[in-house]
């Protein structure tokens, strides 16, 4: 029986946050103390991989390798905590138990899963080898934006399902459809995130108002911030400036994140 | 000149409860030092066995910061007394005096101070009774500056309605525990009105949501048959967690 939790992280459009909240949320929570993952679905564009210090040559398997038998998982988790490189944040995390799974589950080789028979059941069964064979209390998930089938099938398996939007109405009528989704596949845990947020408007009116707009609780308000704009290291921003606004309130999603039972 | 002085001692908070003939006794004994500015009346970690009253010009109370740099402490001058505390407790003296421009100090040796104590012991009585005064309206401010403090961390300035008075004081009372809450408050009220000036900047956002939209696009997506096999793997996969 695994006890670890699938945290899956989405939007509705790209370019709110996924990629640098989720490297930032799984170092809290291996900074905490848990064991934890974290599955990077876009190695092709500067994502995930980037703020852990990696590029694709040095990844070798993947998820993908995994799903279609060719790899074993134990060869795929790549240790952050043994692989921290020179950056100031990072270091941090040095003998933490963190691991990065490449996986490229999209366009054209999501079709080619599924025909070749890759579902859900797979896909979940590969997640909770994943948790089980090292042990994770949490493997996090960077999702696609949009609602395409690859991330139904993300969403369909999590345990806790955290979804980032801007604070603008764009984004709240799509996350609208999302949460509607997430609530008819019985996702257990419902999380809202709200990053970009300018620093001129009422971060807790935003908060309360998303809150009734969609009865989900509001997990963090972040604000839209050049420094993080401008991470031009590529290091993870919440432990190298620790005391900045919007590390502070990403401790207190990596905190709810962690409340939950 | 010896009135003069007299006159000068009346005036400050140590001696100004002291009978006219003791006042005279110590004037006898005191002698003038006159400084150029840069003159150095006393130095930190000296010996000491003086005492000085201000008696023209303007005197700093400097110390040094870690980086060696001088940090003012405080200024004194006409009428205020530099130094006694060292006598009474015979221990080194606890900061430098600099001349800030040509003054006067007047100096009162150790012997003659511990001389008039020793002849009248109302003296002693009186200056324990002016310390205590001191020390009493110290202690009680500093309880107020503890207690506002709090409140401005709790964000509750409603307080400063009630110290107006306090600062209109500071200009005339020359106490510096009184100049310092004087600055204090002005601070407190910066605080508070850069805070009221950013709450109100605060924008509201207004959020509004298409239901009949968010209902169309939540049936195209759930309309799909890959949807609904996935809803019955999903559900199959929830029971049996929830077994476990
Ligand atoms: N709060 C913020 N303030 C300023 N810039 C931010 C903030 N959050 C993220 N960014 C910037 O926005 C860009 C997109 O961030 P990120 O890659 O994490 O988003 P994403 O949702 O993963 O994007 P994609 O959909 O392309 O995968 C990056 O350049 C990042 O530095
Ligand atoms: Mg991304």
């Amino acid at each position: 029986m695994n006890k670890g939790k699938i945290v899956s992280i989405h939007s509705f459009r790209g370019g709110t946050g996924k990629s640098n909240t989720t490297a930032n949320l799984a170092a809290q929570a291996a900074l905490a103390g848990k064991r934890v993952g974290v599955v990077d679905t876009d190695i092709q564009s500067p994502g995930i991989h980037v703020l852990f210090g990696l590029d694709e040559t040095k990844m070798g398997k993947t998820i993908n390798d995994f799903l279609h038998g060719k790899a074993t998982i134990r060869e795929i988790g790549f240790p952050i905590g043994e692989n921290t490189g020179g950056a100031e944040g990072r270091a941090k995390l040095a003998g933490k138990n963190l691991w990065l799974f490449p996986s490229s589950i999209r366009g054209r080789e999501i079709s080619q899963i599924i025909k070749e028979g890759v579902d859900f059941n797979r896909l979940n069964e590969g997640l909770q080898t994943t948790i089980s064979e090292f042990d994770l209390d949490y493997l996090f998930i960077d999702t696609h934006p949009g609602l395409n089938e690859e991330t139904l099938l993300s969403i369909a398996t999590s345990d806790i399902l955290l979804i980032i939007l801007r604070p603008d109405n764009q984004d709240l009528q799509g996350t609208s459809v999302t949460i509607d989704i997430a609530r008819s596949l019985d996702v257990p845990n419902l999380m809202l995130m709200v990053n970009k947020a300018l620093p001129k408007y009422d971060f807790a009116q935003i908060k309360t108002d998303i809150e009734e707009k969609f009865h989900a609780s509001v997990a963090g308000v972040l604000p839209l911030t050049f420094d993080l704009a401008d991470n031009a290291s590529n290091d993870l921003f919440s432990l190298r400036y620790p005391d900045h606004e919007w590390s502070k309130a990403l401790r207190g999603v990596a905190e709810a994140i962690l409340a939950v039972k | 000149m010896s009135q003069d002085i007299q006159n000068y001692l009346k005036k400050t908070s140590l001696f100004k409860s002291l009978s006219d003939d003791m006042l005279n006794a110590l004037a006898q004994n005191t002698t003038t030092r006159k400084l150029a500015p840069g003159d150095v009346l006393m130095r930190k970690g000296e010996i000491a066995d003086s005492l000085f009253i201000i008696n023209e010009g303007w005197v700093k109370i400097v110390t040094e910061d870690k980086k060696g740099d001088e940090l003012i402490i405080n200024k004194c001058g006409p009428g205020e007394i530099i130094g006694e505390m060292a006598l009474l407790d015979s221990g080194p003296r606890s900061a430098t005096v600099i001349a800030i421009e040509n003054s006067e100090a007047l100096e009162l040796k150790q012997e003659a101070f511990q001389d008039l104590l020793d002849k009248n012991p109302n003296v002693s009585l009186s200056i324990i009774r002016s310390y205590s005064n001191r020390l009493r309206f110290s202690t009680k401010y500093i309880e107020r500056a503890i207690d506002w403090s709090q409140k401005i961390a709790e964000g509750d300035y409603s307080f400063i309605d009630q110290t107006q008075q306090i600062s209109k004081n500071a200009e005339t009372d020359d106490d510096k525990a009184t100049q310092l809450l004087s600055a204090f408050f002005t601070m407190v009220r910066r605080v508070k009105e850069r805070e009221d000036g950013l709450k109100q900047q605060l924008e509201q956002l207004t959020f509004e949501i298409d239901q009949s939209r968010r209902k169309q696009e939540f049936e195209e997506i759930t309309s799909t048959e890959f949807y609904a096999k996935l809803k019955e793997q999903a559900k199959n996969l929830r029971d049996k967690r929830a077994q476990q």
